[in-house]
């Protein structure tokens, strides 16, 4: 084994080390629990051979070795995410040593200390909106037996095709946007994602809404009830509904 | 050809937490590298200079590519 760092996985407190005993860490290491003041920073030791800078970047290009990492700090995540609140780090953070480690808590501490109130009891719901596309041919390829005449046919054939399209995508918008609003009630806080790629996801269509709920733990079962009858109101959207997870989307520190 | 959905999929189990499909890894991957506690500075090696979102997408675009040439 090479040089060594320390990866830290999240950030709690007031919950018992002893209950992380048994859980996986990266490359077979082990979990470990470090007390810093009021702060507990989930870590474990890995090797910079795999986690440097320079073996990273070759190794989140490897989809297996990024989805196995990916696997295990959300597992991580998720137990300690049981016991109490939890400020997840981003994937692949590591520090040289914990004297380092300690510094940056230092400097955190009043963000972290934000994040961990504001994320206390609540777990994130993920909420998707699918609309079907209308018409085969839709995101640009074309039909072969409506082949324009001319250069001007194809022109105006191209703006019909898109004008439509875009009336469909608009109106689609508004009704996920209603749902949005009503799902949003029954949420601390919400965040808007970036819609995902259909290449990633397999889905066919557009997807309108890709939003993350912070529900209070004990509403989880009424939220995506919720959200079940909005989708039956709503049968020409797929409505993809997920969680609960970690409030993944509502752990941000205030930095940059 | 109309390829409207016919149905209405709503994947909402409800919960017991841990009793559920675990996370798919575009949603997994969409919080740990978009968003999450992000770092910046010189004692994190966090992926100093490297695009995240970039890195995912080769990566995963690469894989689907490689799964889309074969014969259907």
């Amino acid at each position: 084994m090479g040089e060594s760092g320390r990866y830290l996985y999240a950030v709690t407190r007031d919950v018992d080390p002893q209950a992380l005993r048994d859980v996986p860490a990266l490359s077979g290491g082990t979990l470990e629990v470090l007390e810093h003041d009021e702060f507990l920073a989930v870590v474990s030791t890995v090797d910079l051979d795999e986690y440097g800078e320079e073996a990273l970047r070759v190794n989140l290009e490897k989809l297996e070795w990024l989805e196995k990492a990916a696997q295990t700090h959300h597992a991580v995540i998720e137990a300690v995410s049981d016991l109490g609140p939890v400020a997840p780090m981003r994937l692949a953070t590591i520090f040289l040593d914990d004297d380092s480690l300690n510094r940056r808590l230092d400097e955190w501490r009043h963000a972290l200390t934000q994040v961990l109130d504001r994320v206390a009891g609540r777990l994130e719901w993920s909420v998707k909106i699918i609309a079907a596309n209308g018409a085969p041919g839709a995101s640009g390829t074309r039909d072969p037996d409506n082949r324009p005449a001319s250069g001007a046919d194809y022109l105006r054939q191209r703006k019909a095709a898109v004008e439509q399209r875009s009336q469909r995508e608009s109106e689609s918008q508004q009704e996920a946007h209603r749902i949005h609003e009503v799902l949003s009630a029954r949420a601390v806080a919400t965040r808007v994602l970036q819609p995902q790629d259909p290449r990633l996801t397999g889905h066919h269509g557009t997807m309108v809404l890709n939003a993350a709920y912070l529900v209070e733990a004990a509403e989880g079962t009424a939220f995506a009830e919720e959200a079940a009858s909005c989708a039956e109101a709503q049968p020409h959207l797929e409505v993809d509904v997920k969680g609960p997870w970690p409030p993944y989307s509502f752990a941000m520190l205030e930095q940059r | 050809m109309t390829s409207v959905l016919g149905e209405t999929r709503v994947a909402a189990t409800l919960p017991s937490p841990r009793d559920q499909e675990p996370m798919a890894l575009v949603d997994l991957l969409d919080r740990l590298l978009g968003t999450g506690v992000v770092l910046s500075g010189d004692i994190v090696i966090s992926l100093a200079g490297v695009d995240l979102v970039q890195v995912r997408l080769h990566a995963l675009i690469t894989t689907i590519r490689a799964d889309m040439m074969e014969p259907r």
